[in-house]
């Protein structure tokens, strides 16, 4: 096993006493769940001084849901939301896309908010110090070159949060603190075109909820493409909405996909497609603005094949 | 069977979590060591400057390859390999230097503060690259200056006539990709120093024996100074087959010290250490006469195996003398070769050698049957080699149950009905094997047993029961005591196995060619009825009845006819000690002189071979390309099942590994060399999602020469998986895979071939 590099662990009780920590302390890291964090940390990712931890702050864990919406804090676990009866009712494809990230173990463990503040990730960067070091480094991480786009500008690591593509179609908020105050920001505006500075944060700023209007009226799918039936990061994270008018009947729609680049995509100029229930058009709209660079193990044509089948699919379902 | 005896001996320990593995061991004072590893495929060390990582707080010895210059390998005839590079690094990863520090984390620091200055040389990174003109050299210390560590080429028969008198013949390649063993347990081990020059080693490994020898050449010491012990071991499938540079110089370390030194592989080292299946690019020409016979077998295989030898020579070999099994074969022909490349070594894998030719020989076998217009079960039964006789290159086969496996895997899974008769996307497939138990000549040939054992009675009823073997997760302690339990007709639990320990346990060769049940399983008869003869002397005469009318049973011995005219098994020895003194047996197996017919082939006679029919239903996803294999019905002749439980295990294990590597796995490079996935979440093995309803179906007809009649069951299992997993995919939607694993992209890429093509 991997050792952990040395750090100063802080425990905060409160979102002030958190986000004066974020602000005081030298190179901070948030540590929620440590699922997606301590792995990184033991590849020598990031070899943050400080952790400091979202764990005893109470409001964190918190989920309520009203008539008004659906709060969840940052820390609440995706099991704990998979299993709530208020996401269960109202959101049921957000329990299912907590239900797929990694594994039902790592579920317990790993929360929303972590989910939603998963690096991107690399076939040439999630690797150990002595493999990058072989390779010479990426640009993510101590390199000059991507060797995803060696010609390229940019860095194209990949977005993976599961829960993330359905929050979207939920139009989810974030709620932001820090010692200068709290922000709320569309989660659309969130995500960022560089993999490496993949966020619109702040400094010193820490997601504290993620915070969901009343559902829409509206059919959800979320489809996750994976090699595996466990525990692996999605080559593809689909999710289709069907909107529906009073008589119940498609009036347009929406389609997110993720897992292709280092923001998800909202597919343009495909609610027309949907509101006919043409569903292979709207796949072949999705096919064409999709596109997968080799940031995985996986073959990119055939994942690019993939946006065609799994869009299709989506939308058979909810048919 | 006794159901108390019916549970694993070591099964509640292990669930418990009592059981030591090496890493549980610690001892006061004990250095944590690590390697400074080679970032490139293939360079010239230059210059090593070990001052920084030396005069670091905790850092008590760094060595480096020219402290340990004497070579090694598991076979005599390739001793290639060095524990630390000594002037030329072959692979990425690659150990360069050694450290011992007083923690982990000291000596990890330390062996990146180590500075290597190499010089790049070019790196054969294929089969082209290894047999250009202008190829650069793996090994220019040998006296040939080729990449071919050997190659092998043999004709039985007459191929070419053999091939004109077929009505039939079909020709293609296939593509075995390498892959890896995975073993839960990563490669550990722990050395102790005795103050007097001897060392004691705890390790990982699956050959105690051949690893004491290693080591004692190694480290230029006395055998009588080395003692190698094996505790419980969480599995090998082969990976622990070799000795290894973590082994050597946790030894090294200890003797320079004089403190006890542990290392333990993280997952990703155990990646760079290696020894796995060999990739294989093959062709197979396969005939069969216009009445259906299958006459004639001309195949090629060349791997390009990585940097050392390990087990490579017998792997070329490997590659073509089990071609025949289980067929009538009259002529075959092969030639196979193992290069040297600059990647980590392949060495043994479970079905080792055997597994990338079976892919090839079913899958031709089905095309060939179609071609025929046969039903491809009805096409196998009709070419079986029957029971006692030999095959064209002079395999001796005893006992074989062949016909009855394909029966009844074909009868479980309904294969008649289901055979070109299921909708489009769901298929059947049947693929057959057989494997050795055993190899009849040793790796170091010599006249010795391959296998002792010794057992010896306590007066309280107690057997110990000493063995060589090493017990790596598959059961043959457990083996051990349930034949001396039932010759001596005591409870399983009175038995006591004292395994792998090179000072106190008489030689076993090792866990590896699926040898331990039927060599040293032979060796524990011959010594538990030697004890038999004496206690039933004793009885004999206590309960003045003829020997032949007394039986073992229940703890006691006691009349056939009489149960009540009996004696306690602890009586007869206090009895028979009176007149033998302390009473201890010993047994042994040598295997029978098999294989002479043909004077050079001391690779492949076995004292006997399993044989394996296996059929695979899958569900293949025709937009997606995914392949569900839902499920294996295996028919497995082992002989006799010893232990019926742990028989189905191995079978289910077997049957997983190849469903991983049928669909899933595969070693992949960067042209640099490096590994492209050294962990296990990208190197892909099947989860439970993966994993296919596996119906195993025991066929016990028995073994000539077996203990109680049993034959292998570790390996054989996965040689028919892949093959029978291709041919369902042929049955669901008509495409031929000819390069594993079966990922998504080539199964759409071959129906986007065939739509094309019609």
């Amino acid at each position: 096993m991997l050792p952990l590099p040395p750090f100063e662990l802080h425990q905060p009780v409160s979102t002030a006493q958190a986000t004066a920590l974020l602000s005081d302390l030298e190179k901070p890291r948030i540590i929620s769940g440590g699922t997606d964090l301590l792995p990184s940390m033991k590849y020598g990712l990031f070899t943050p001084p400080h952790l400091v931890s979202t764990r005893r702050i109470e409001s964190f864990s918190a989920i309520s849901g009203t008539e008004e919406g659906l709060s969840i804090g940052a820390g609440a676990t995706l099991s704990s939301v998979a299993a709530h009866p208020w996401v269960r009712r109202h959101y049921p494809t957000l329990a299912t896309a907590c239900s797929t990230v990694a594994t039902p173990t790592i579920q317990e463990m790993g929360t929303l908010g972590g989910n939603v503040m998963l690096d991107t990730r690399c076939l040439w960067y999630n690797q150990s110090t002595f493999w990058r070091n072989a390779l010479g480094g990426c640009l993510k991480c101590e390199g000059e070159i991507c060797h995803v786009a060696p010609k390229g500008q940019g860095c194209y690591a990949v977005h993976s949060a599961d829960t993330v593509v359905v929050l979207l179609l939920l139009n989810a908020e974030l709620e932001l603190a820090s010692v200068r105050g709290t922000r709320r920001m569309p989660l659309e505006s969130f995500y960022t075109d560089d993999g490496i500075h993949w966020a619109s944060l702040e400094p010193g700023e820490l997601l504290t909820r993620i915070v969901l209007p009343p559902p829409p009226r509206a059919r959800l799918a979320f489809r996750k493409l994976r090699a595996r039936g466990s525990i692996d990061y999605p080559l593809l994270l689909t999710a289709v909405r069907v909107d529906l008018d009073e008589h119940n009947q498609p009036s347009g729609g929406r389609v997110v996909l993720s897992a292709l680049g280092p923001r998800p995509i909202e597919v343009s100029d495909v609610s027309e497609s949907i509101a006919q229930s043409k569903h292979e058009e709207a796949a072949e709209t999705a096919w064409s603005q999709a596109f997968p660079l080799p940031t995985h193990q996986w073959s990119t044509p055939w994942r690019k094949k993939m946006v065609r089948v799994e869009v299709g699919r989506a939308l058979a379902e909810l048919s | 069977m006794n159901p108390a005896d019916s549970k694993k001996l070591d099964g509640l320990e292990k669930i418990q979590g009592r059981a030591q593995f090496t890493d549980d061991l610690t001892r006061p004072g004990m250095l944590h060591g690590a390697f400074h590893r080679s970032p490139h495929a293939h360079a010239r060390i230059l210059r090593i400057d070990v001052t920084a990582a030396l005069a670091m707080h905790g850092v008590k010895a760094v060595l480096i390859g020219t402290d340990l210059p004497i070579a090694y390998g598991v076979l005599p005839v390739a001793q290639d390999e060095h524990a630390l590079a000594l002037d030329t690094v072959r692979f990425v990863g690659e150990e360069v230097a050694a450290v011992a520090a007083t923690t982990r984390e000291a000596a990890l620091a330390a062996a990146r503060a180590i500075v290597v200055e190499y010089e790049v040389l070019p790196a054969v990174l294929s089969v082209e690259d290894a047999l250009a003109e202008t190829a650069p050299i793996v090994h220019n210390e040998r006296r040939k200056k080729t990449n071919i560590l050997r190659k092998v080429r043999r004709e039985y028969g007459e191929v070419d006539e053999g091939l004109e008198r077929c009505e039939v013949v079909l020709e293609d390649t296939y593509y075995y990709p390498g892959s890896t063993h995975v073993p839960l347990e990563t490669h550990t081990s722990l050395a102790e120093p005795d103050g007097h020059g001897r060392v004691v080693l705890h390790t990982s490994t699956q050959i105690p024996h051949h690893l004491h020898i290693a080591l004692a050449r190694v480290l230029q010491a006395r055998l009588q100074d080395i003692r190698v012990i094996k505790p419980h071991v969480g599995a090998g499938y082969g990976g622990k087959s070799d000795p290894f540079a973590t082994e050597i110089c946790a030894a090294a370390l200890a003797l320079r010290t004089g403190r006890p030194v542990k290392f333990i592989l993280d997952r990703e080292e155990v990646f760079y250490a290696h020894r796995g299946r060999h990739p294989a690019h093959m062709r197979i020409k396969l005939g069969a006469t216009s009445d259906g016979t299958l006459t004639t077998c001309d195949f090629s295989a060349h791997s390009p195996g990585g940097a050392y030898a390990s087990y490579g020579v017998v792997t070329a070999y490997y590659f073509g003398v089990f071609l025949p099994l289980p067929y009538r074969l009259e002529n075959l022909r092969f030639e196979t070769s193992r290069l040297y490349t600059n990647h980590p070594p392949c060495g043994p894998k479970r079905g080792h050698g055997a597994i990338q030719p079976r892919f090839a020989l079913e899958v031709q076998v089905d095309r060939l049957a179609e071609a025929l217009g046969q039903r491809p079960d009805i096409f196998r039964l009709g070419n079986l080699a029957p029971p006692m006789s030999e095959t064209c290159n002079g395999l001796r086969i005893t006992s074989s149950a062949m016909g009855t496996c394909i029966e009844e895997a074909t009868q479980a899974s309904g294969f008649a009905g289901k055979h070109n008769q299921l909708p489009h996307g769901h298929g059947v497939g049947l693929a057959t094997s057989a494997y050795m138990c055993g190899a009849a000549h040793p790796i170091h040939a010599n006249a010795l047993p391959q296998s002792s054992v010794c057992v010896s009675a306590d007066r309280s009823g107690r057997v110990a029961i000493f063995s060589g073997t090493a017990d790596i997760g598959q059961g043959s302690n457990h083996m051990l005591a349930s034949l001396v339990s039932r010759t001596l007709g005591i409870p399983l639990r009175d038995c006591t196995v004292l395994e792998a320990d090179t000072d106190l346990t008489p030689v076993d060769l090792g866990a590896y060619s699926s040898r331990v049940t039927f060599m040293a399983g032979n060796a524990a008869l011959e010594a538990s009825n030697k004890l038999c003869a004496v206690l039933l002397e004793a009885a004999s005469t206590k309960l003045a009845m003829e020997s032949e009318a007394l039986v073992f049973q229940d703890g006691r011995i006691a009349s056939a006819t009489d149960p009540d005219c009996s004696l306690a098994f602890s009586e007869a020895i206090a009895l028979a000690e009176q007149t033998h003194g302390t009473l201890t047996f010993t047994g042994s197996y040598t295997p029978p002189r098999i294989g002479s017919r043909f004077k050079r082939e001391s690779v492949g006679p076995s004292p006997a071979y399993s044989f394996t029919a296996q059929v695979a239903e899958v569900e293949v996803d025709t937009q997606t390309g995914f392949v569900h294999v839902k499920r294996i019905w295996c028919a497995h002749d082992c002989g006799k099942a010893i232990h019926p439980g742990i028989v189905e295990g191995q079978i289910e294990g077997s049957v997983y590994m190849g469903v991983g590597e049928a669909l899933l796995e595969e070693q992949s490079f960067h042209p640099s060399g490096l590994h492209r996935s050294p962990s296990i979440l990208e190197y892909k093995i099947p989860t439970i999602h993966e994993t296919p309803e596996i119906i195993s179906i025991l066929v016990e007809e028995g073994d000539p020469e077996g203990p109680l009649g049993a034959k292998e069951v570790g390996e054989g299992p996965q040689l028919p998986t892949v093959p029978a997993i291709a041919n369902a995919i042929y049955d669901a939607c008509g495409i031929r895979l000819t390069e594993a694993p079966f990922t998504p992209e080539r199964v759409l890429k071959a129906l986007e071939k065939l739509e094309k093509t019609g």
